[in-house]
């Protein structure tokens, strides 16, 4: 029986979780139930790893401190 | 003074301040002049304080003195410090000294700015200032209270979405740390709060943005960066509210206020210290963006190959099809470097020949350059070992001829050969030859010697002269 992965919530987690996978994979050892599983959960890593590459891949945006602090204050979110 | 001024340039001369009793207008470098010699008039004296900005340039040192009241600018000339002989970095920012000299000013011109100095003459290191030990107790102080912990322990985000910046507005660090960004490939956002970052306004102000900067809850990291300075010009980062404040925030700080040799407090505290701004804004995002990238589409394609392979095969069958996939790649580069390697053997064995046959050729040469040497030298010792033997044989037989003749002449002198003749020898007894008759009569006995044998004569009778 496989163990239920902790879910990452950083970068740095997701792809820690994301080689330890195809790790796996690559040893050839899981079965198809695990591999189909694995693959499942590394997708959808990729997938989160994707959107903080997206987040930080868009064009720099420069901002004041007090621009921020308006735009908090504003209720528009950051 | 109005008349120099006068004879300057009456023509050019301004007219003075409508309505104004003060004298003048003069020349400015008249009066700087004036005001030089007048500051030289002072009496010399002997101050104490401690040495901030300390700039040893190639004619003169220049230094602030400080203390908590004051500070004076001081110049020394080069030669008067190296005649102190203090020794590389006795004389540093921060120690106290006593310093003998007279206040000075250097007037300047068209082309240079003036510049009013303490002209020290004289100067004895103190020891520790009150500003450097003061840091000391308030480093150990926050260790005391482990303030200098908590900054390090909080987790910095490898891939940071927004980064917030304390720099001044004006100052280089601000382009380093987007150069540092740009270098690691990442263009989220940045919140620049900007601030002084020297002189007494610093501390404050930055502190505040610190402050700000964090309850905003969505700055993921806090850079502070300055462009470097003197320990002095950097003060402002010892500051203890600045530092306590540091501590106790709940974002990382990376500080990088750009001084190698003396670290200020910040640098204790923050939960970075970085050297240049450029290394800061890289240590505040690890990830290096462009190539993340590259690695997710990697493991993506290779999650698919997976995916799909699996629900058509049993796990044995992937496995035996990956080793024999393994295999085969392996077979085929085997057959391709043995291919290669025996293409290569006809070209390679033709140049290992000709090298060797060129290698043989070049010792044949040279041996036979050798032996033929050797042959010729060896002729000539043998010529003239012959020379030599013939010019001793000739030797020899010119001297056995030679010899030979006088044994032949020898031979016919012998006596031996005139007795085999039939001539005796005469001898009287004690073997003297006796050549005359009267010798004989003399000697009256004699012996006579034949060929074969000698006989003992006596002689008698009487004279037969001829």
């Amino acid at each position: 029986m496989m163990t239920e992965p902790e879910q990452p919530v950083s970068y740095e987690d997701a792809t820690a979780r994301l080689e330890a996978i195809i790790r796996r994979l690559d040893s050839g050892e899981a079965g198809l139930r695990e591999t189909l599983e694995l693959c499942k959960e590394g997708r959808a890593l990729v997938e989160l790893c994707a959107a903080e590459l997206e987040a930080v891949g868009q064009g720099l945006e420069e901002l004041r401190l007090d621009d921020l602090v308006a735009r908090l204050e504003a209720g528009a979110g950051a | 003074m109005r008349e120099t001024a006068g004879m300057a340039d009456r023509a050019a001369l301004p007219a003075g301040i409508h309505g104004s009793r003060l004298p003048g207008p003069f020349g400015v470098g008249m009066y700087a002049a004036k005001l030089r010699a007048y500051l030289r008039e002072r009496s010399r004296v002997q101050l104490f304080g401690e040495v901030w900005n300390l700039r040893v340039g190639r004619v003169k040192v220049y230094f602030e003195l400080r203390d908590a009241d004051g500070a004076l600018p001081c110049s020394m000339w080069r030669t008067d410090f190296d005649a102190l002989r203090l020794g590389t970095g006795a004389l540093a920012d921060g120690l106290q000294v006593v310093v003998g000299g007279g206040l000075d000013y250097y007037a300047g011109s068209r082309t240079s700015s003036p510049a009013f100095s303490f002209a020290v003459s004289g100067l004895r290191v103190a020891g520790e200032g009150d500003l450097l030990a003061q840091l000391d107790r308030l480093r150990k102080a926050l260790d005391a209270e482990g303030l200098l912990v908590p900054q390090k322990r909080l987790e910095r985000r490898a891939l940071p979405r927004t980064i917030g910046v304390i720099t001044g507005e004006g100052g280089k660090a601000r382009h380093d740390v987007l150069a540092g960004l740009a270098r690691r490939g990442w263009a989220g956002r940045i919140v620049w709060a900007f601030a002084p970052v020297q002189d007494r306004h610093a501390a404050p102000r930055i502190t505040a943005a610190l402050q700000d900067l964090a309850a905003t809850g969505h700055v993921d990291v806090i850079i502070v960066a300055r462009g470097g300075g003197s320990l002095a010009d950097l003060f402002c980062f010892c500051d203890e509210t600045l530092c306590r404040t540091v501590a106790l925030l709940g974002v990382p700080v990376i500080a990088s206020v750009g001084h190698h040799t003396d670290r200020t407090l910040i640098d204790d505290v923050a939960a970075l210290s970085c050297s240049t701004p450029t290394h800061a804004a890289e240590s505040a995002v690890p990830v290096h963006c462009t190539q993340a990238r590259a690695e997710l589409a990697q493991v993506t394609r290779r999650l698919r190959v997976h995916g799909q392979r699996m629900p058509l095969a049993r796990p044995g069958l992937v496995a035996t099809a990956r080793r024999l996939s393994v295999h085969s790649r392996r077979a085929l580069l085997q057959r391709a470097q043995t291919l290669s390697r025996l293409s290569r053997a006809p070209g390679e064995h033709v140049a290992r020949e000709r090298a060797r046959l060129h290698q043989s050729l070049r010792e044949m040469r040279a041996s036979g350059r050798r032996r033929a040497g050797d042959e010729r030298a060896r002729s000539a010792r043998r010529a003239l070992v012959l020379d030599r033997k013939a010019q001793a044989v000739a030797l020899d037989a010119h001297r056995a001829s030679g010899l030979q003749a006088l044994a032949l002449a020898l031979a016919a002198h012998d006596p031996d050969r005139t007795l085999e003749r039939g001539y005796a020898l005469v001898t009287d007894s004690s073997g003297e030859p006796v050549t005359t008759a009267g010798a004989a009569r003399d000697a009256h006995a004699v012996r006579l010697r034949f060929a074969d044998a000698a006989v003992d004569a006596t002689i008698c009778g009487d004279d037969d002269r001829a």
